[in-house]
């Protein structure tokens, strides 16, 4: 659901109040900055920066505690990530322990969503909605696409250095693993200082990955609607919602669900698939 | 009373705290809608709602909505109903935000929520701030990795079937 502009995402190890000068980093950027310093990023690359900011996040926050829960929550995402484009990724899926209502997507394959989101879900067709959505931003690359945005811009002065040390690096030849771990966490570490984390990604980008996580459930023998429903849960949703939870982090749930709307009849005809409450009721038991 | 006795008293009880919760959660009909006595299109018609009828929600499923209106309980298209949220946001996550994505150009509207200042158990930018890096904790989250074979045995397990089904651009897969 977050999940996730890289806002969804990135927002871990970022810290809400930013308290960076965008006019002397802008400054700063367009003296930097070089055309050739921002290409794709390798494979190498965003294994490295997925895991590097896995680690930052569950740095912020615990993995919770039920190793049963953990691995249910794998095994729906692993599913589902095989009815994607990307289906050969190294897929994790961690719950964290928090009331914080969120999900979050890193590159690489990485997804996280907190125990405050599961436990307002109510089937397992939610969960493969939400999860759904997180796959979608690693299919597409969003996350590293905001954060090229970001080099060339307002974050110039931090990231955009190490991304153009990576141009230089990378003419020299393809950087091995041990490089790209250590690059990686040069960028994990300037972007946890510049609260990348608590970023909304585009909104096009959000409806993009709500359009395409319908999808990879319903390919994965799902109920269409599970999204939908996860979305009107906080639409009808009561209670506090901090600078990270999903509503700081994601346009607005019923504008969410106004997009879907136009697109869910077209698979209108997989509705009888499997919702899977009891499955989910039982592998989810949080207070 | 029994054990068993009691445990299905404890259900019960349960089970109607659950119901009187969600019977508290208001919505409207945001267009003139059929109620179903079925959350399917097959369903039978029970009544025609008029736009902005006032709704107390029961249960959600799919695409389907149970709702009690004016006493009469059926099932409405989820996409034809309108939901009353307040969401209590932090002021400072709210404020930056909201300042950095016109920063960024981006087109966000503003949140049809309202802003307040909340305390929640829950991740605080001064965690996020202060966090450094975990390598145990990534370890322990690769640990419980699926791989393809316990995903396929888990899929049949709950009787999910692949389908075929187009991709947003139009492609197949």
């Amino acid at each position: 659901m977050r999940k996730i502009v890289f806002a969804a995402l990135l927002f871990a190890c970022g810290l809400a109040q930013a308290q960076f000068d965008i006019g002397r980093a802008l400054d700063l950027g367009r003296k930097i900055v070089t055309s050739d310093a921002f290409k794709e990023f390798t494979p190498e690359q965003e294994l490295a920066l997925g895991e590097q900011l896995t680690a930052c996040f569950l740095g912020a926050s615990p993995l919770h505690p039920d190793a049963n829960l953990q691995r249910y929550v794998n095994r729906v995402g692993k599913w589902l990530a095989l009815h994607s484009d990307r289906p050969d990724l190294p897929w994790t899926f961690a719950v964290i322990d928090t009331e914080t209502i969120n999900a979050f997507a890193m590159p690489g394959g990485y997804v996280i969503v907190s125990s405050g989101l599961l436990k307002h879900l109510s089937s397992e067709s939610e969960l493969a909605g939400v999860l759904g959505h997180e796959i979608a931003h690693v299919v597409k690359k969003h996350q590293l696409q905001a954060i090229q945005s970001a080099a060339k811009g307002d974050l110039a002065s931090s990231i955009g250095k190490d991304l153009a040390s990576d141009a230089i690096a990378r003419r020299g030849g393809n950087m091995v693993a041990q490089e790209a771990k250590t690059w990686a966490s040069g960028i994990a570490t300037d972007l946890l200082k510049e609260g990348f984390f608590l970023r909304p990604l585009d909104r096009s980008m959000e409806f993009e990955a709500d359009q395409m996580g319908v999808v990879i459930a319903t390919r994965s023998g799902y109920d269409p609607y599970g999204l939908v429903g996860a979305l009107e849960m906080l639409a009808q949703y009561k209670g506090g919602g901090d600078a990270a939870s999903i509503f700081s982090t994601h346009p607005p749930a019923a504008d969410r669900m106004a997009e879907l709307e136009k697109f869910l009849p077209s698979v209108e005809r997989f509705a009888g698939q499997p919702q899977l409450e009891g499955r989910f009721r039982q592998a989810v038991q949080l207070k | 009373m029994s054990a068993m006795g009691i445990r299905i008293a404890a259900f019960l009880a349960a089970t109607f705290l659950a119901a009187a919760a969600w019977a508290q959660e208001q919505a409207f009909t945001s267009r003139s809608t059929e109620l179903k006595d079925l959350g399917s299109p097959s369903g039978r018609t029970i009544a025609t709602l008029p736009e902005n009828t006032p709704v107390k929600v029961i249960a959600r499923g799919g695409g389907w909505t149970k709702v009690d209106a004016n006493g009469q309980q059926g099932w409405v298209n989820v996409f034809h109903l309108r939901f009353a949220a307040t969401v209590e946001k932090s002021s400072s996550g709210g404020g930056f935000l909201g300042g950095l994505s016109g920063m960024l150009g981006g087109n966000r509207q503003a949140q049809s929520t309202t802003i307040a200042t909340t305390g929640i158990r829950g991740l605080s930018p001064e965690d996020l701030k202060n966090a450094s890096p975990n390598p145990e904790a990534l370890a322990k989250a690769e640990s419980y990795r699926a791989d393809k074979p316990a995903a396929e045995r888990f899929a049949r397990d709950g009787k999910l079937a692949s389908a075929s089904v187009d991709t947003p651009e139009g492609g197949h897969r």
